[in-house]
């Protein structure tokens, strides 16, 4: 299936407004923690609320942590994020370290992460550092003042050896290895 | 009396059968039409849609491959060095860089590819793979200025 279609957006990893390049401000607003004050479902949840949760609050100040109650209800994580957006995690059977990792990634969020199809997972604002590939990169700016018919610009790139310019590089080369020799035996053999 | 004819005359399929059909139903909303609203003829295309899915992952594989073959190609063919031989000579180099690396340092980092050209070439040459052309953009190749390419 194509993702044209889906009525989800899609985009690329961002931090909103720059976040991190200055000051980082926690993109979570408030937390809500609902559980079961009986149920075994919420056994993981009760235990980060007694052992974990104030210390959570504790060390962010800046979210708002709600704690509700409710009977007969599965655990549930509710993150409300500063551009409006809402994300709800099933917390049923999750022990305590589970939970913790969940709101971990809850606080480290942008928006509820359900809301967006990344297309790559990675973001970058320097993708060459040697810069871009260009047509004119490996072509000289003397091209530019080439005037047109030229003869050299013409020719093929690559002209492989002739046989005859083998065989004349050949003979000069046997010319050389004759040496002096050569030429007293052709002066004999003219005065002959 | 107990009316028991009454429900043999019933044709719903079980008490799911609105949310059975709405996963369909789903899947099938940018559709054009009938197939849009009416569940025999949505059930059939959306199995279709699912079914190209499944084959198009397979596809798109080759296709991404294919495309970046095509982008080293022309890379590695700037300086004169066909794409078996370049990768022939990075591979006996021991530079294992897939497709994919190739094709980005290719667009991205043009002077990191003309330096693994280079090597490539140099390697191939000594090692008398055919095809090296002498024509390139940058023909000083480093280390082979006594070697002739006959």
């Amino acid at each position: 299936m194509s993702n044209s279609h889906l009525f989800l957006k899609s985009g690329f990893p961002r931090a909103p407004l720059q976040n991190g390049l200055g000051r980082y401000v926690c993109q979570l607003q408030r937390i809500t923690l609902k559980f079961c004050k009986n149920n075994g479902s919420s056994r993981g949840m009760r235990d980060f609320i007694e052992n974990h949760l104030v210390d959570f609050a504790k060390e962010n100040p800046g979210i708002v942590v709600y704690v509700k109650p409710r009977r007969h209800r599965t655990p549930v994580l509710v993150g409300e994020y500063l551009n409006g957006e809402r994300e709800w995690l099933n917390c049923r059977n999750n022990t305590k370290d589970e939970i913790s990792k969940w709101i971990e990634l809850l606080k480290t969020q942008n928006g509820c992460s359900s809301s967006l199809r990344l297309r790559k997972m990675w973001h970058t604002d320097v993708p060459s550092v040697q810069g871009p590939w260009t047509p004119f990169l490996l072509r000289s700016p003397d091209a530019n003042s080439i005037e047109y018919p030229n003869i050299d610009a013409s020719k093929p790139l690559d002209i492989p050896k002739t046989a005859t310019d083998k065989l004349i590089e050949l003979f000069k080369k046997q010319k050389l290895e004759a040496g002096d020799g050569a030429e007293d035996l052709l002066k004999q053999k003219r005065a002959e | 009396m107990v009316f028991l004819s009454l429900t043999q005359l019933v044709r719903s399929r079980g008490p799911d059968e609105f949310w059975r059909k709405r996963r369909i139903f789903k899947m099938a909303a940018h559709y054009r039409n009938r197939p849009r609203n009416v569940y025999s003829l949505a059930v059939r295309i959306v199995h279709r849609a699912l079914a190209y899915a499944t084959k198009g992952r397979k596809l798109k594989k080759l296709d991404m491959a294919a495309l970046w073959t095509t982008r080293v190609e022309a890379g590695c063919q700037q300086y004169g060095v066909p794409l078996e031989a370049f990768k022939e000579g990075l591979a006996r180099s021991d530079i294992m860089l897939n497709k994919k690396m190739l094709s980005d340092l290719a667009i991205w980092e043009p002077r990191s590819f003309e330096a693994l050209v280079k090597i490539s070439r140099e390697r191939a040459a000594v090692e008398g793979l055919p095809d090296i052309k002498q024509r390139s953009a940058f023909n000083q190749v480093y280390g082979l200025s006594n070697l002739k390419l006959d």
